[in-house]
């Protein structure tokens, strides 16, 4: 039995070792701004966006109400929709088909963004990589979205291809969500809503949405035990046992499940709890599901007390962003589960290693010229060992964490040219022993510089700074090597 | 009275009806603007340019812009040089109004700021030129002031056409502005009838 446990083990850490690299390479789906509400409502990009996809003080009103205009939509949409049975058929209702709508013309838009790489010259024990490389992460992504209705709204957005032609890529967020629940119990505006589907966790600041040409590395981390042991050993196991956690998670990538939450008080407070499968884009991996919960404030920082409960602020030099501060906090719980069919660990039965990730942010925003946020998240999950000396059951080690973060300050020289400069980290022993890092703390500097050329096209470029990654050389040296690079970008929607 | 005298009665009084409304479209100058190379010859801003040893007085009247779904109403308006324009904010969303330049000269850009739905703030257009009105949040919202000297201006509609009223007789020079196109300069003699002209304007 010992030695059948041992295969298995070799076979896990070979499975670690991927996971490890897809961890690194995994692309995150964007999502992008809308021009499909631009022509519904004639209405440019700039309305929602100052530096798309991220949206403005009007386009977090927008989105929050459903897809409409936060007062008196129907004046603005040029496009009318398509009415499925008139109003009055509410008063037929239960007798007929409650009436709704659908947007007048197909509310599709596409969006290409395609990256020029440059790449540090890598040493070739570590795989050859091209010094350049033209248009990769090369996307092409379908997005719908709109409202059928008063409560009612939906969003599709699809990375149709992805690398190449009929590559692989897939559905970032596709959600129906009922708007505004609450109103039927007296509950002030949009303090419930419903969302399910799949669509990205209510995060403190957004991945699909991100101004970025790359995901926040904290967002792409994953729990996987080290191959080395030697946690394991700490606790005294038999060496070459190995620990067992194994968790895919990243929270930058969508989930399926469903969320209720709500923004009410325009929003200065948002609140959301999700449950979902945990398992990302793929099938379910386990019968348990996972909780998400998040809830943020924003504090005013106007003085003009019109203002202050207006969609935007108001200025000398027109409408612009509040000059504002949120403080936020959030807290994922779930199990993870191995070995359900036991072709893992034969005879040791299924084995649930509850873990969680527990965070607080920051975000402050001086009207539409300056932003600063950082994002702080601590990982915690159980690690369990088979229990090689009664041949069944699994017994406690160190568990696998992890600390990470990043900060991000975007300053808007002028509307149409934003400088960015980014850093994250992730301190994780495991990683480190995994060989992903030659330290346990893994930093990243990122400064950037993007150009709207238009409302709906950008150029941007980022200048990666990154941590030493070791090398071992044919002749068993190791060696240290900064896998740094420049990534420039371009991205249109249409 | 028989009928027949009511209706010869009526017919004479329609006649001189029509008469005294004909002395009163004296001294107009009635016409249309052609385009070559531009779409449409509607907003194209017709007026009288300055006559020489003749002032006018700024008018009293003022003169509303509105900003209504997200678009400036009228979209191009001539005003006399002094008048003050209100600038109305009728939509439920977030408005400026702020123009670059007038007529290229940056020095007398300007920035109304922000106010809330229903109310106006006011401007009075002293310089001579164009204002091309602009909203900081909402590019694709644009208008335009014709600031010029004489109180003798029309804008075309949507055919071209155009009607300057109470214009005294006399040589003139007549202008034009218009988005897309060339200004164009025309002279004309109005005379105490009403004086047709033909103008055409280039891309």
């Amino acid at each position: 039995m010992k030695g059948r446990v041992l295969n298995t083990s070799i076979m896990a850490s070979v499975a670690a070792v991927v996971v490890v690299m897809w961890v690194m390479l995994a692309s995150v789906p964007k999502t992008s701004a809308i021009p499909a509400f631009s022509r519904k409502y004639q209405t440019s990009c700039t309305t929602c966006h100052n530096n798309y996809p991220e949206l403005n003080d009007f386009g977090e009103a927008f989105k929050k109400n459903g897809f409409k205009f936060p007062k008196d939509d129907e004046t603005f949409v040029k496009e009318p929709p398509v009415l499925l049975g008139s109003k009055a058929q509410k008063e037929a209702f239960p007798g007929a088909v409650y009436p709704g709508e659908i947007p007048g013309s197909i509310p599709i838009a596409f969006r290409y963004s395609g990256n020029f790489n440059y790449n540090a010259k890598q040493p070739i024990a570590a795989g050859f990589l091209p010094r350049t490389d033209l248009f990769v992460p090369n996307t092409f992504t379908i997005i719908g979205a709109g409202s059928f209705g008063p409560t009612l709204s939906f969003w599709v957005d699809n990375d149709i291809s992805a690398g190449g032609d009929n590559a692989a890529a897939g559905l970032g967020d596709g959600y129906l969500k009922f708007n505004d629940l609450g109103h039927a119990f007296g509950l002030p505006k949009d303090t419930l809503n419903l969302r399910m589907g799949q669509f990205e966790l209510e995060l403190p600041i957004t991945q699909a949405r991100t101004i970025n040409l790359t995901p926040y590395d904290v967002y792409s981390q994953a729990s996987i035990a080290p191959i080395a042991n030697a946690a394991c050993a700490m606790v005294g196991s038999p060496s070459g046992t190995p620990c067992t956690t194994n968790n895919p998670l990243q929270f930058g990538i969508p989930q399926r499940g469903i969320e209720i939450g709500g923004y009410p008080n325009d929003g200065y407070f948002i609140w959301s709890l999700a449950v979902v499968d945990g398992a990302n884009n793929g099938p379910a991996l386990r019968n348990s599901k996972d909780v998400y919960a998040r809830v943020s404030q924003r504090f005013n920082l106007e003085r003009d007390p019109e203002s202050r409960s207006a969609v935007q602020a108001a200025g000398p030099t027109g409408p612009h962003d509040h000059t504002s501060i949120r403080f936020g906090a959030f807290y994922y719980y779930g199990r993870n589960a191995l070995n359900m069919d036991n072709s893992l660990f034969p005879g040791f039965g299924t084995v649930r290693e509850p873990f969680y990730r527990v965070g607080g942010d920051i975000r402050f925003k001086y009207r539409n010229q300056l932003e600063i946020y950082g994002v702080g998240m601590y990982g915690h999950d159980q690690n369990l060992l088979p229990n090689a000396a009664t041949g069944a059951g699994f017994i406690r080690t160190s568990p696998v964490t992890f600390t990470g973060g990043f900060a991000q300050a975007n300053y808007w020289v002028y509307p149409w040219m934003i400088a960015l400069l980014r850093y994250d980290f992730v301190n994780s022993p495991t990683d480190f022993f995994n060989g992903a890092s030659r330290y346990d703390t893994r930093n990243r500097f990122s400064p950037g510089i993007q150009f709207l050329v238009r409302a709906n096209i950008k150029l941007a470029f980022e200048y990666q700074h990154r941590w030493e990654r070791p090398v071992t050389l044919n002749n068993g040296n190791t060696i240290f090597f900064r896998p740094n690079g420049i990534v420039s970008g371009i991205d249109y929607v249409f | 009275m028989s009928l027949s005298t009511i209706a010869a009665k009526a017919a004479v009084a329609a006649s001189l009806a029509l008469v005294l409304t004909g002395a009163g479209r004296a001294n107009e100058i009635k016409g249309k603007v052609s385009v070559q190379g531009i779409k449409s010859a509607e907003n194209i801003a017709v007026y009288v340019d300055a006559i020489p040893d003749k002032k006018f007085d700024a008018p009293k009247d003022h003169v509303v812009i509105d900003q209504r779904k997200m678009a400036f109403i009228q979209h191009v308006v001539a005003v006399q040089q002094g008048t003050t324009v209100d600038f109305l904010n009728s939509d439920p969303v977030g408005h400026n109004v702020y123009w670059p330049s007038i007529s290229g000269n940056k020095k007398l850009s300007h920035n109304l700021g922000t106010w809330p739905k229903g109310e106006k703030k006011p401007f009075q257009f002293n310089d001579l030129g164009t204002a091309s009105l602009l909203c900081n949040v909402h590019p694709e919202m644009s208008g335009y002031v014709v600031v010029v000297p004489t109180p003798y201006f029309a804008v075309t509609d949507k055919d071209g056409n155009f009607e300057i009223k109470n214009v005294p007789a006399g040589k003139y020079t007549l202008k034009t502005w218009s988005e897309d196109g060339k200004p164009t300069t025309q002279a004309v003699e109005v005379s105490p009838t009403t004086t047709t002209v033909e103008l055409t304007v280039k891309k």
